[in-house]
């Protein structure tokens, strides 16, 4: 054992020293941590591209694990929500982990869109990441298109960066480009989690080879950061495709559903980006896509303040059109085995209703037949 | 047309005033009780934020009372109040009530006089002096909101030295109903005497030497005394002076751009967050700081429990400023179940030990205390009321 022991020493020195040379030989590049946590889902084509071009060296978290959730929510309190919990967990992981980062990134987004905000937790990131200890400086740009249009905010960032205003609005430009790029690439049908491994090995977007359709489809909602992390969902999408079932998300819906505007109430429009899209696309199936999937699943983190009454929404309108409808909520201490009863009975469910329509079909057709 | 508002705390005779001066009948619900918010708990969504489940039950119990069409206040802000009243409007719906409307009365920026619609959405005739029916309405909504706001002051300042436990309680009860029944315009000047005259009928102990905390949070649950479990008159029954910026007409004239102390409040939380995120986050660390220098003992910090700016509010002073100013500080989250004891037990933990902190602090206060703060302190100014208080106190 002592043996081994030593080996293992032995090796994580050599690992070390070379970690060493490799940081002396790059030092002329700025160092940028990004917890793989929130917003990564969703913009990390964007932030990849604009901080290359602006020179940076980007130093990614690793995919989410049980000591990053464990650390992320001893940091945190109680009642947050567990997101922000993981991000948490993720910023401690950059912070301590070996290559000494310049800057962690941690960008705010307040509003895309002049009538619109991102939910609260979202404005007050950086200052709350500020409190934690020992945090390296923060890297940080304001996306407010209420206030002032996104290329200022781009400006000031790549002055922090020590880069002039044309650098900056080029690497805007690019980035921009290859975002549009990667929403395309998405909207064919591919699975979040390929393609963002893509964009991380620098690889061009290629297609997954298509596999034979299956007899279920369903749409699962919820926001990029329930959904695509493996861990935190306990593989949430495998479990469905091991039931036989086809999984739609909405990145991979067309651009054009989320044009206009969802309005709920005559006096009243939505303000959350991400809610107003999981609306636009359930309004969608609602009338015309009726027929098009079979179920919903909506997945939602436990004390997440939007989703709670979007949900409520959703749901009284699934009840109305019958259309089978799940909503599971997450903690950090999740068990597998309560979730995957949940999945089979709803998809054991939906395949008897299935099974029963094809049935009610059959006799019709004989029906027809008959008094042909 | 008959319309109702859910309740607020004191705020009822200001909102009343205001609809009534447009010529529209006006039925209250019930003070929020249990029955209220079972029926909250049962139809609204799991986790929201608890304010929604009170109210939603106050629409049922004005519902039942005869209401038609009930307002609810709207804020197109980042947090969820802004999605309260298209949800509970679809709640009410479904639960058979199919004929009720709710009426979002927007309040994002008053000086965009959207809320001017909804006054005249109300009324059901439509002819010319609706306007100086309007004016009428809102002159007479302002000065009650004041006043309101003044009885609430001078309860939190005198309560902790009443001889005989429950007399400031029976004084507000019985100003809330006069400042009901005062309509003219020459009376309503008047009535900041009447509060004052009513205050110093009060058998006070001046020799008591009470603590000095402030209440600060998410303003529906510090309002409303059943929410917050009656938080108020506890800690002033355990002899706390309580102070206590928000109200309705504090956050009226912030909407009309007039409110300063809000602005200076705002400047001291620059630092710990740039921006407005909703609910009341911004001005909680600007009150925080601002008590904290002049010279408070204590610190309560109520929300909803999940309410999503509170908690980033929460998490910026418990890692941040707690360690820098120094003033204690208990957070309390409601919902909707409710442990009285241990809810008291907690607000008297609180209570002896800032008492014994304070003993504590006033024998190195001269040593320590200058070296720690760097800003300078001050002391606290209120408007005419809250002096005229202090010098009754203080002197008889």
């Amino acid at each position: 054992m002592q043996s081994k022991k030593t080996t293992n020493q032995r090796e994580l020195k050599h690992l070390k020293d070379a970690l060493k040379s490799y940081r002396y030989d790059k030092k002329s590049k700025i160092k940028v941590g990004i917890p793989r946590a929130l917003h990564f889902y969703r913009f990390f084509p964007f932030w990849k591209k604009l901080l290359e071009e602006l020179g940076c060296e980007l130093i990614l978290s690793p995919h989410t694990n049980k000591q990053i959730v464990e650390e992320g929510a001893f940091q945190g309190f109680g009642e947050l929500c567990l997101p922000v919990k993981v991000y948490y967990g993720h910023m401690l992981y950059l912070i301590r982990e070996p290559p000494e980062l310049d800057y962690v990134f941690v960008p705010r987004y307040v509003s895309e869109r002049v009538e619109g905000y991102f939910c609260p937790k979202f404005l007050s990131l950086p200052d709350v990441i500020r409190t934690l200890p020992n945090i390296p400086k923060i890297l940080t740009f304001t996306i407010n298109v209420k206030e002032n249009p996104i290329s200022n905010s781009i400006i000031s960032l790549a002055k922090i960066l020590g880069k002039g205003q044309r650098e900056a609005l080029q690497a805007y430009e690019k980035a921009k480009k290859y975002h549009k790029q990667y929403q395309d690439f998405l909207r064919k049908g591919t699975p979040v989690g390929y393609a963002l491994k893509l964009v991380e090995k620098d690889k061009p977007f290629k297609m997954l080879k298509k596999k034979t359709p299956k007899n279920i489809k369903f749409l699962l909602l919820g926001h990029g950061y329930n959904i695509f992390d493996t861990f935190v969902n306990l593989d949430f999408q495998k479990k469905l495709t091991r039931h036989g079932v086809d999984v739609l998300t909405i990145e991979n819906l067309p651009e054009i559903l989320f044009k206009e505007p969802v309005i709920i109430n005559k006096q009243f429009r939505p303000y959350w980006l991400h809610e107003d899209e999981i609306l636009a696309a359930i309004r969608y199936f609602l009338v015309q896509g009726r027929k098009e999937i079979d179920g919903v699943i909506f997945l939602i983190s436990f004390a997440c303040g939007p989703d709670s009454l979007i949900a409520e929404l959703i749901m009284r309108d699934m009840k109305v059109i019958r259309l089978p409808f799940l909503q599971i909520i997450m903690d950090e201490h999740t068990g597998e085995a309560g979730l995957l009863t949940r999945i089979e009975s709803f998809v054991e469910m939906i395949k008897r209703k299935k099974r029963k329509l094809d049935a009610m079909k059959e006799k019709q057709d004989l029906k027809i037949f008959e008094e042909a | 047309m008959i319309v109702s508002f859910p309740n607020m705390g004191y705020s009822w005779p200001a909102f009343k005033t205001l609809i009534e001066c447009m010529g529209v009948k006006v039925v209250l619900p019930d003070p929020t009780n249990r029955e209220a918010v079972k029926i909250g708990v049962k139809y609204s969504p799991e986790f929201v934020c608890f304010p929604f489940k009170p109210t939603l039950g106050d629409f049922v119990s004005a519902i039942k009372k005869g209401a038609d069409t009930l307002v609810m206040a709207v804020d197109c802000g980042p947090c969820r109040f802004g999605f309260y009243h298209a949800v509970q409007e679809r709640i009410l719906h479904d639960m058979g009530y199919k004929d009720v409307r709710v009426i979002p009365l927007d309040q994002a920026d008053l000086l965009e006089f959207k809320w001017v619609k909804t006054l005249f959405e109300v009324t059901p005739t439509k002819n010319l002096f609706l306007y100086t029916k309007a004016v009428k309405a809102v002159q007479y909504f302002i000065k009650k909101t004041k006043y309101i706001e003044d009885i609430s002051t001078a309860e939190g300042l005198i309560r902790c030295y009443e001889r005989n436990k429950g007399d400031t309680t029976r004084v507000v009860k019985k100003l809330l109903i006069k400042l009901d029944e005062t309509n003219k315009i020459n009376e309503l000047r008047k009535f900041k005497s009447v509060i004052t005259n009513e205050f110093k009928k009060i058998d006070i102990d001046r020799s008591r030497n009470p603590l000095k905390v402030a209440l600060s949070g998410e303003i529906h649950i510090t309002l409303e005394p059943y929410d917050n479990l009656d938080i108020r008159r506890k800690l002033g029954e355990m002899g706390v002076q309580l102070y206590q910026n928000l109200s309705v007409y504090d956050w009226v004239i912030h909407k009309f751009h007039l409110n300063f102390h809000r602005k200076w409040l705002e400047y001291l939380a620059r630092p710990y967050m740039p921006m407005d995120i909703g609910g009341e986050a911004i001005w909680v660390i600007g009150e925080y700081i601002d008590r904290a220098r002049s010279g408070f003992d204590g610190f309560i910090h109520a929300y909803p429990f999940t309410c999503m700016p509170e908690i980033s509010a929460r998490t910026i002073l418990t890692n941040v400023l707690y360690k820098k100013y120094d003033l204690p500080i208990i957070f309390f989250s409601f919902d909707e179940h409710a442990a009285e004891s241990g809810f008291r037990t907690r607000l008297e933990a609180f209570v002896d030990l800032i008492q014994g902190r304070r003993e504590k602090k006033k024998h190195e206060k001269e040593t320590k205390l200058e070296k720690k703060l760097k800003e300078p302190s001050y002391e606290i100014h209120g408007g005419s009321l809250y002096n005229s208080v202090v010098q009754f106190i203080q002197a008889g």
